[in-house]
C-alpha cells in the first residue's frame, strides 16, 4: 500500500469513528470466538447469545425483571449509551487471538474484552489486555491458569475445571451416603486440552474422595472406540464420567450400546452432550445420562424461559449451557460498565472488582457474582442435569432440582 | 472371548481401510505419484451418502452407488483439470497441487457443510448380532465384509478384465503400452476415477456406524498412506493385507496398551517401514 | 538493480515509522512482525525445499522444537526462555540428523509422506508427555520486568529482532547460493542420479543442507514462541505449520533467495483481511482460498510470483521500453 493510499485508509478511518459522535457515543466491547475451524459450532451459538445480551441491554425489556439493565434502554449511568459489539473470529488460533484482541484494542478502542472459549487464545489473549490495562472478562474458558498468572485485569465469571470435578465428587458422595453403591469411578477422557484438564481434575478430586479412580484417556475424534468400552465392560465401574467433544461422545453412546455394557450410571462433563446433536442422536438409547450445567429454561413466564424464547427466535434452537455462560459474561461486563459511569477502562477494572450480584440478579444458576483477587468467580457453581424423555431436567442439589434424579439410568432399556 | 471381540472388531474396520487404501495404491503404483487429498474423498463420500439420504431417501445400497458414482466423476475431472498437467512439472508443483486440492475440498466442506460432527439417520442396518457370545454391529459387519468384497472386486477387475490389464500394462511401461494402442491418459484417468469411487465408497460405508465433519480426512489419508507403504505400492492384495493388518495392530493395542498407544505404534510401523522396507509387504520397487 | 535493494532494506526498516501516524497503527506494526516471522520460516524451508528440491512436509518438527525448548525453561524451571533457543537448535539439529539420514534415501513422494509420518509421531508424543505440557501446551513469562523475558508491549521490538534474524538468514542463504554447497544442491534439484553419477556427494550435502534448513526453522520457532508466549502440540508441531511454509515460501518462489518474502508479505496481510472481513461471519474463507492458491500455483507457476514476473510481466515491459525505443 502506497503513503497516500495509507492516510486515505486513516482518514476514512477517522471520519467513520467520528460519525456516530451526535449519538450519544456506543460504548465499544471486543469479543473474540471461533467462528471457524472445529469449535465454530460453539462460537456460533455464543455469538448469537451475546448479540441478543446487547440486544437486551440496548433496548427495554419490561419483561425481564431482576435482569440488570434489561428492563430499561442502553446504559443509564452513561445517559443511555448503546453497547456495541466487535465480533472477531480468532480461528482456535492463540497468535491470531493476540494479533486481534491487540487491534480491538489500539484500533478499535474497545472499553473492555469477553471471550474466548479455547483456553490457549484466552491465555494470550488476556496478556494483550493485560498489557495495555483494558478489563477482559473470560465468558466461558476453563482452564486454570487463565486467573492464576498475578493479572489484575483478568476476570472469570465461569465455574472453572475444580469446580465441576468439586460438584461430581460432591454428587457421588451423596449418593454414596444415600446407600447406593459407589465405589469406583472411571474417567473416559479425550487428550486435548479440554479433556486432559477437566479430566485431570476430575481424576484428582475423585481420588481425594476415597473413590477407586479408572483414568481412561483416549484419541479425540477416534474412529472405534470399541477398545474402550470393552475395557469398562472389564472392570465393571460403578459410575463413568466422560469427558469428551460431540462425535466422541455420539459414537461412545452408540458403541455402548452396541456392546451390551451399561453402567449404573454416566455422567457427561457438558461439551459432546450438550451439543444439540446429542439428543437427536442418541437420546433414545442414553435415557438417564447425567450432564452439567448451570443453565436451566426455567418454569414459564420465568425470566430465563423468556430469554431462551428471545434466543429461539433469533436462532432456532434452546440457549445451552455454554452460550448461556457468555451471554451471563457479558451482562456481568455491561452491570460494572454502567456501575462505572465512565468508558475508562480503570474505572471499569475497579467497578469489576467491586462486583457484588446476588443469584436472583442472574440468568444463569450461580450463586452469585463476587470475584476474588485472582479474578476469578468464587460464587460460581455447576449444577447436575438427567436426560429424562427428550430433555434434560435438574436433578441436583435439591434445591436447583425440577424433576426427580432416577438411579440407576435406563439407558436403552425399558 | 474379549480378544476374539477385539480382534473381529479390528478386522472390519481394518476391511474398510482396505477398500479406501486401495484406490491409492492403484494411483501409487501406475503414476508413482501420492494423492494427498485421498483422505477428503472418503469424507466426501460420507457427505454425498448424508444428502443422498437427506434429499431423496434410500438405503445403503443408493447411497453407497451414489457415492461411488459422484466420487468416479470426481476423479475423472481432477486428473484431466490439474493432475495430468502437474505430473509434467516439478515435483514441488505435484505435491502442493494434492495438497492445495486437500486443503481446498476440506475448507469448502466446511463452509458447506458446517463443522459440526452428524450422523446418519438409522438405516435397516441398525441393531446388533450375537456370534456366540461376540456382539457385533449389524452395520459395522456389513460395511466390513462389502468393504472386503469390493476390495477383492478391485483386485479382480485390475488382474482378470482387459480394462485391468490395459491400466497394469500402463503402469508398468508406459511408453509399451502406447505402442499397444492403449491410451495412457484414459487409463490414468479412469485409475483416478476408481480410485475415488473407492474411496467413496468407504465413506459411505463407514458413514453408516460412524459420526463425521470434514475434519475427518486428514486422519484416513494418514491410515491411508501407512496401508499402502505396508502392502507395497501398487499392489491391491498387499492393500487388502495391509488393511486387515492395520484395523487389528489398532483394536489389539488400543484394547491392551491403551488408545494413545494406538496411534503411536501406527505411525511408528509405518516411519520404521519406509526406513527399512519402502517396498512394503507385498510390492515391487 | 542496486536500488532495488536499497529500497527494499529501506523500505523494511522503516515500515514501523511509516504506519505509525495511522490509526491502526500497533496492529499494522503486529502484522509486520508476524510478516516477517512467516518470512523466515518458509526461507528457512527454501533452503531445503527451494534449492535442494526435497519437499519437506514436517518441517513443524523443527520450529516445535525451537519453540517448545525456551517455554519449557520457563514453565518447569523458570529460567529465562531466552536460553531455550540454542537448545532449540540443538534439539532439531539432533532430529535433523536422527531423521535425516535414513530419510534420505527415499525419492519424490516417499520423503515427503515419510516427513509428515515423523513430525506427526512427535506431535502425538508431545501431546501425551506431561512435561511437555501434553495437550494443554507450555507458557511463558506474560508481563515480565526483565528485557530478556522479551514481554514487549507493542511490537516494534519483535519487528526489528525478527527482521535482524532474517536479514542473517538471507546472507547465509546469498552466501550458500554461491559456494559450493549451492551449486551441489543445484545439482541434486536437477536430477539426483544424474548428480551422483557425476560424483556429487549427495547424501552429505543433502544433510547439511537439511541441518541448515533445521536450524533456521528451529529460530523461527523459537521467535514465535517469545511473541506468542504460548505453545501447543496444534500451534507448533500441527500439519498446519508445515504447509504454512511451504504456501509461504511456494507462493513468492520456491528456490529463490526473496521468494519467500514475498510470499509472506502477501499472505500475512491476506490472511488477516480475510479474517477481518469474512471472518465476523464465519464463513472460513482462508483457508479456501489458501487452497485455490496453491493448486493454481502448482498447475500454472510452480516457479511462484518471482518466476511469473520474469517470465511473464517482466518480458512484456521489456518489449514496449524496446518499442518505444525503437520507435
Amino acid at each position: 500500500m502506497t503513503r497516500a493510499a495509507r492516510f486515505a485508509a486513516a482518514a476514512l478511518l477517522a471520519a467513520t469513528l467520528a460519525a456516530p459522535a451526535h449519538a450519544a457515543d456506543a460504548v465499544k466491547i471486543g469479543v473474540i470466538y471461533p467462528l471457524t475451524g472445529n469449535a465454530a459450532s460453539a462460537g456460533q451459538a455464543a455469538k448469537a447469545a451475546v448479540e441478543l445480551g446487547a440486544e437486551i441491554v440496548n433496548t427495554a425489556h419490561p419483561g425481564l425483571q431482576g435482569l440488570p439493565l434489561a428492563e430499561g434502554a442502553g446504559l443509564p449511568n452513561l445517559g443511555g449509551a448503546k453497547i456495541e459489539l466487535v465480533n472477531v473470529d480468532h480461528q482456535g488460533d492463540p497468535s491470531v487471538g493476540q494479533s486481534q484482541t491487540l487491534r480491538l484494542i489500539t484500533q478499535e478502542h474497545v472499553v473492555a474484552m469477553l471471550g474466548a472459549y479455547h483456553s490457549s487464545v484466552a491465555l494470550t489473549a488476556t496478556a494483550v489486555a493485560e498489557r495495555y490495562g483494558v478489563p477482559f472478562l473470560v465468558g466461558d474458558s476453563v482452564a486454570l491458569n487463565i486467573t492464576q498468572r498475578g493479572f489484575k485485569w483478568v476476570f472469570r465469571v465461569t465455574p472453572i475445571a475444580s469446580d465441576f470435578a468439586k460438584s461430581y465428587t460432591e454428587f457421588l458422595a451423596e449418593m454414596k451416603g444415600a446407600g447406593k453403591k459407589v465405589d469406583s469411578v472411571a474417567v473416559v477422557h479425550e487428550n486435548t486440552d479440554y479433556g486432559t484438564s477437566v479430566g485431570g481434575s476430575i481424576v484428582e478430586a475423585a481420588k481425594k474422595a476415597g473413590f477407586a479412580v479408572i483414568d481412561i484417556a483416549y484419541n479425540a475424534k477416534s474412529t472405534d472406540v470399541a477398545a474402550q468400552v470393552l475395557q469398562l465392560k472389564d472392570k465393571q465401574p460403578d459410575t463413568v464420567v466422560f469427558v469428551g467433544y460431540t462425535a466422541d461422545e455420539i459414537l461412545y453412546m452408540k458403541t455402548l450400546r452396541d456392546l451390551d455394557y451399561m453402567p449404573p450410571m454416566i455422567i457427561g462433563d457438558d461439551a459432546g452432550f450438550s451439543d444439540p446433536s446429542f439428543i437427536p442422536a442418541v437420546g433414545d438409547i442414553a435415557q438417564g445420562v447425567m450432564n452439567r450445567s448451570a443453565w436451566d429454561i426455567g418454569k414459564p413466564g420465568s425470566v430465563t424461559a423468556e430469554i431462551n424464547e428471545l434466543y429461539k427466535a433469533k436462532t432456532g434452537r434452546d440457549m445451552d449451557d455454554t452460550s448461556g455462560r457468555w451471554m451471563q459474561g457479558f451482562f456481568v461486563l455491561a452491570d460494572a460498565i454502567n456501575r462505572a459511569g465512565s468508558t475508562d477502562p480503570a474505572k471499569i477494572q475497579k467497578a469489576l472488582q467491586e462486583t457484588e450480584l446476588k443469584p436472583e440478579q442472574l440468568m444463569m444458576g450461580y450463586r452469585g457474582v463476587k470475584f476474588d483477587a485472582s479474578g476469578q468467580n468464587t460464587l460460581a457453581a455447576t449444577y447436575l442435569i438427567q436426560l429424562q424423555g427428550k430433555e434434560y431436567k435438574a436433578v441436583w442439589p435439591a434445591n436447583w432440582a425440577t424433576a426427580k434424579l432416577r438411579w440407576p439410568m435406563t439407558g436403552w432399556k425399558q | 472371548m474379549i480378544f476374539l471381540q477385539v480382534t473381529l472388531g479390528g478386522l472390519l474396520l481394518g476391511a474398510l481401510y482396505a477398500l479406501f487404501s486401495s484406490g491409492l495404491t492403484l494411483i501409487w503404483g501406475m503414476m508413482n505419484f501420492i494423492n494427498f487429498a485421498h483422505g477428503e474423498f472418503v469424507m466426501l463420500g460420507m457427505y454425498v451418502a448424508l444428502i443422498v439420504v437427506v434429499q431423496v431417501g434410500g438405503g445403503p445400497a443408493v447411497f453407497g452407488l451414489a457415492a461411488a458414482v459422484a466420487l468416479f466423476l470426481l476423479g475423472v475431472l481432477i486428473y484431466f483439470s490439474l493432475i495430468k498437467q502437474v505430473m509434467r512439472g516439478p515435483m514441488l508443483a505435484q505435491i502442493l497441487s494434492t495438497f492445495g486440492l486437500a486443503l481446498l475440498l476440506r475448507y469448502a466442506a466446511f463452509w458447506i457443510f458446517s463443522p459440526n460432527f452428524v450422523t446418519l439417520p438409522p438405516t435397516a442396518l441398525a441393531g446388533t448380532v450375537n456370534l456366540g457370545g461376540i456382539l457385533l454391529s449389524v452395520s459395522q459387519l456389513v460395511a466390513g465384509i462389502v468393504a472386503g468384497a469390493l476390495t477383492l472386486g478391485m483386485h479382480l477387475l485390475l488382474t482378470r478384465t482387459a480394462v485391468g490389464s490395459q491400466l497394469l500394462a500402463v503402469a508398468e511401461d508406459r511408453n509399451a503400452a502406447m505402442l499397444m494402442g492403449i491410451r495412457p491418459d484414459r487409463m490414468q484417468a479412469l485409475a483416478w476415477g476408481l480410485s475415488a469411487a473407492s474411496a467413496g465408497i468407504a465413506g459411505a460405508l463407514m458413514a453408516i456406524s460412524f459420526p463425521f465433519s470434514p475434519a475427518v480426512g486428514e486422519t484416513f489419508a494418514l491410515t491411508a498412506f501407512v496401508v499402502v507403504t505396508l502392502g507395497g505400492f501398487g499392489s491391491v492384495p498387499g492393500a487388502l493385507l495391509a488393511g486387515l493388518m492395520v484395523g487389528l495392530i489398532q483394536a489389539l493395542s488400543a484394547y491392551y496398551l491403551g488408545p494413545i498407544y494406538k496411534d503411536i505404534i501406527v505411525y511408528g510401523l509405518f516411519v520404521a517401514l519406509l526406513w527399512l522396507r519402502p517396498q512394503g509387504l507385498l510390492g515391487t520397487v | 538493480m542496486r536500488w532495488g535493494w536499497l529500497a527494499l532494506a529501506a523500505a523494511l526498516l522503516l515500515y514501523p515509522w511509516l504506519v505509525a501516524g495511522t490509526g491502526s497503527a500497533a496492529f499494522l506494526q503486529d502484522m509486520g512482525a508476524l510478516a516477517l516471522l512467516a518470512a523466515i520460516g518458509a526461507s528457512a524451508w527454501n533452503i531445503l525445499g527451494g534449492f535442494a528440491g526435497q519437499i519437506s512436509v514436517g518441517h513443524a518438527m523443527f520450529f516445535g522444537a525451537g519453540a517448545y525448548l525456551p517455554l519449557l525453561l520457563y514453565q518447569q524451571w523458570h529460567l529465562p526462555p531466552l536460553l531455550g533457543v540454542p537448545l532449540g537448535v540443538g534439539v532439531s539439529l539432533l532430529l535433523a540428523l536422527v531423521v535425516g539420514l535414513p530419510t534420505f534415501r527415499l525419492q519424490g513422494h516417499y520423503f515427503s509422506m515419510a516427513t509428515i509420518a515423523v513430525a506427526e509421531l512427535i506431535r502425538i508424543v508431545v501431546s501425551n508427555w506431561d512435561l511437555l505440557g501434553a495437550a494443554i501446551g507450555l507458557q511463558g513469562p506474560a508481563m515480565s520486568p526483565h528485557w530478556w523475558d522479551l514481554t514487549f508491549r507493542s511490537a516494534v521490538p519483535y519487528y526489528y529482532i525478527f527482521l535482524g534474524v532474517l536479514t542473517v538468514l538471507l546472507v547465509v542463504t546469498w552466501h550458500m547460493q554461491r559456494s559450493r554447497l549451492g551449486y551441489y544442491l543445484r545439482a541434486v534439484r536437477a536430477g539426483e542420479r544424474a548428480a551422483r553419477s557425476l560424483g556429487v556427494p549427495v547424501r552429505r550435502y543433502k544433510l547439511y543442507a537439511l541441518m541448515l534448513s533445521a536450524t533456521f526453522t528451529s529460530l523461527a520457532g523459537s521467535l514465535y514462541a517469545l511473541k506468542t508466549g504460548f505453545i501447543d502440540p496444534d500451534s507448533g508441531l500441527g500439519i498446519l505449520v508445515s504447509v504454512q511454509l511451504i504456501i509461504t515460501a511456494a507462493l513468492g518462489g520456491a528456490g529463490t533467495l526473496l521468494g519467500p518474502l514475498l510470499g509472506a508479505a502477501i499472505l500475512i496481510p491476506l490472511q488477516t483481511a480475510t479474517n477481518t472481513w469474512f471472518g465476523g461471519s464465519g464463513s472460513g474463507l482462508t483457508y479456501i482460498i489458501y487452497g485455490a492458491i496453491i493448486v493454481l500455483i502448482a498447475r500454472f507457476e510452480p516457479g511462484g510470483l518471482l518466476e511469473l514476473w520474469r517470465h511473464r510481466v517482466a518480458p512484456r515491459l521489456g518489449k514496449r521500453r524496446e518499442g518505444s525505443h525503437a520507435a
